[in-house]
């Protein structure tokens, strides 16, 4: 046999390998991401009179949801949540980070302790958080002198939405802190070395060498924390169950189908979200898409 | 920053006082990340009502009643629900996914560009839009308050990160070692086997222990196809309904510690294998 019919039938034969390698993972998703979106849409066009179908509806669901506050209230609460939480997140994670590449001692073990509120399921730091802020047996209105004795933290408008973002930026800004090591570690010492032979001062050495070079990992944590803030749903549900103005679009979509099931509007906002979430995400995702490429090329 | 500011100054006193500047910065990393879990166990601990509500960490009396009482009201099935779960979730993850990450990473495939934005597409997946559609389907198949109900859309929803974790790995391992393979006759296949699994074996340990973790702290879908019944209902789900009502009547006792019983494993695996994980993405391991 010839090299190039020996690297033919080679060739052949991984590509029929490599379907068969990818065919389960593909079949999986699609029956559980994709196939679920395109019944929702099915659904989405009927009205429904509690569970029983009551006949084809067109897109009245979908105007009634979009002219209807119960939609845009949710909708406005979930993105005062991304904005907030992201943020704060992204800043005292970038802290967290510059001060673990610093440390000359006890960086591993501290590796590990960051580790900690990521791991903590979500409900249980809810219900850890929802216990604080409560006036017993929680210790925050005891020892912040600046907070009445008996104020109600979860039981006020405002600020049971500020509640649920503490409890948040406390589970995640470790999380984005152990990102931005890990692009932190990327970067040589010898270009810190040199410009400080230059003359920059720390700030400009931050601002002039970090932050460039840091930018990469700094979108990458900066998307996935914005979608995943979106989807929010398990510490709002506990913390306050949506009462006070903390209803988020997750927990909108989730009451059309167990508090007061309606499939044609369950599906409707479903794919309401669906369109807000993944359509936020690719916007994202070009606006990076440039900037990741080129990330990936350096390696 | 004024830790770091002079490499040149006179040795040692400063970098001693520079290394306990750093170490101070760290402790306050600690606190934030201990301090509310440490509180949680004290309350765990406290029994009585005078005790569960004072604010004071000190006041007592304590005990393990609300340990006990936890298991009295049927956790354990909880924690064993929990387990089957994350455990199926994570085989069938790891298996279908290391199978896709190889043919991404490796194998000529066509529309390997296509198949990625899909799986990125699936990774920014809001799960609450499956939560309408999939209820309706589940309710039909039969498949509410099942294990599979479960474990089939964990398993589709932690693919991505698989996926991506492992292609990163697969890709990174020397392509002279498949080279040598085939030079000694070995299929395609039996590469992937014999030779690209047992020296990714750090990379898959690192993807299962995310896979599990995800998968033991789900909410969203467990409370909507498995709420009630002990049967198959998962910590997640049990833990958020032990919320009461009326406020003061809260069974905070119990909660607590029922939070502490979950949480303690998740933290002996992250003390445990931080290493592990760490040098599992880092490594890229050509030995020999």
């Amino acid at each position: 046999m010839s090299s190039v019919a020996i690297a033919r039938s080679r060739s052949l034969d991984e590509s029929s390998l490599g379907k068969v390698f990818i065919a389960p993972s593909v079949l999986t998703m699609a029956l559980v991401a994709l196939f679920p979106v395109l019944y929702a849409m099915v659904l989405s066009v009927f009205s429904y009179d509690g569970l029983r179908r009551e006949g084809f509806a067109g897109l009245v669901n979908y105007a009634e949801a979009l002219s209807s506050g119960e939609f845009w209230r949710p909708v406005n609460a979930t993105l005062v949540f991304t904005a907030a939480s992201v943020t704060l997140e992204f800043l005292i994670g970038l802290g967290f980070a510059l001060i673990m590449a610093r440390a000359f001692a006890g960086r591993g073990l501290t590796r590990a302790v960051i580790l900690v509120p990521w791991v903590i399921p979500t409900v249980v730091s809810a219900q850890m958080w929802g216990l604080m802020f409560q006036v017993t047996p929680g210790f925050i209105n005891h020892y912040a002198w600046f907070v009445p004795q008996d104020f109600n933290w979860l039981g006020t408008p405002g600020w049971a939405m500020v509640a649920i973002i503490i409890a948040d930026v406390w589970k995640t800004a470790p999380f984005v802190a152990l990102l931005l090591l890990a692009g932190l570690q990327t970067i040589g010492q010898d270009v810190y070395e040199s410009a400080r032979i230059d003359g920059a001062s720390a700030w400009q050495r931050f601002t002039q060498i970090t932050l460039p070079l840091l930018k990469p990992a700094i979108l990458v944590a900066l998307l996935f924390r914005s979608v995943d803030s979106l989807r929010v749903y398990d510490l709002p549900k506990v913390m306050t169950g949506g009462a006070f103005g903390t209803e988020t679009l997750s927990m909108l979509v989730q009451r059309f189908v167990a508090d007061t099931p309606d499939p044609g509007m369950g599906a409707t906002l479903s794919i309401l979200t669906f369109i807000a979430v993944l359509g936020i995400g690719m916007i994202f995702v070009s606006l990076l898409g440039r900037d990741l490429a080129g990330g990936g090329e350096g390696r | 920053m004024a830790v770091a500011r002079d490499r040149h100054g006179a040795a040692g006193r400063c970098r001693r006082a520079r290394r306990w500047g750093g170490v101070a910065l760290l402790a306050i990393i600690w606190c934030w990340c201990l301090l509310p879990f440490a509180w949680l166990i004290d309350v765990s601990l406290k029994t009585g009502n005078n005790a569960l509500s004072s604010p004071l960490l000190t006041q007592g009396p304590f005990g393990l009643d609300n340990y006990a009482s936890v298991f009295g009201q049927g956790f354990g099935y909880n924690l064993r629900n929990s387990m089957i779960v994350a455990s199926v979730t994570t085989i069938l993850c790891i298996s279908i996914g290391s199978l896709a990450a190889y043919a991404l990473a490796r194998l000529r495939l066509r529309r390997k560009a296509l198949i990625l934005a899909g799986v990125l597409a699936v990774s920014l997946y809001p799960p609450v839009a499956l939560v309408p559609p999939l209820y309706e389907l589940w309710r039909s198949l039969g498949l509410l308050n099942t294990y599979a109900g479960l474990y089939i859309p964990y398993t589709a929803f932690t693919l991505p990160l698989v996926i991506f974790i492992l292609t990163t790995f697969f890709a990174s391992i020397p392509s002279e070692m498949e080279d040598a393979a085939r030079v000694d006759g070995a299929t395609p296949f039996q590469t992937f086997a014999r030779v690209i699994l047992p020296l990714s074996a750090p990379g898959v340990f690192a993807a299962a222990i995310l896979v599990f973790v995800h998968a033991w702290n789900e909410f969203l879908l467990a409370s909507t196809f498995a709420p009630r019944s002990l049967a198959v209902q998962t910590v997640p789900v049990a833990i958020s309904v032990f919320t009461g009502s009326v406020p003061f009547q809260h069974p905070i006792g119990a909660i607590t510690a029922a939070c502490v019983i979950v949480t303690v494993p998740m933290i002996l695996l992250v003390l445990l294998f931080q290493r592990r994980i760490v040098a599992g993405l880092t490594a890229g391991g050509v030995k020999g």
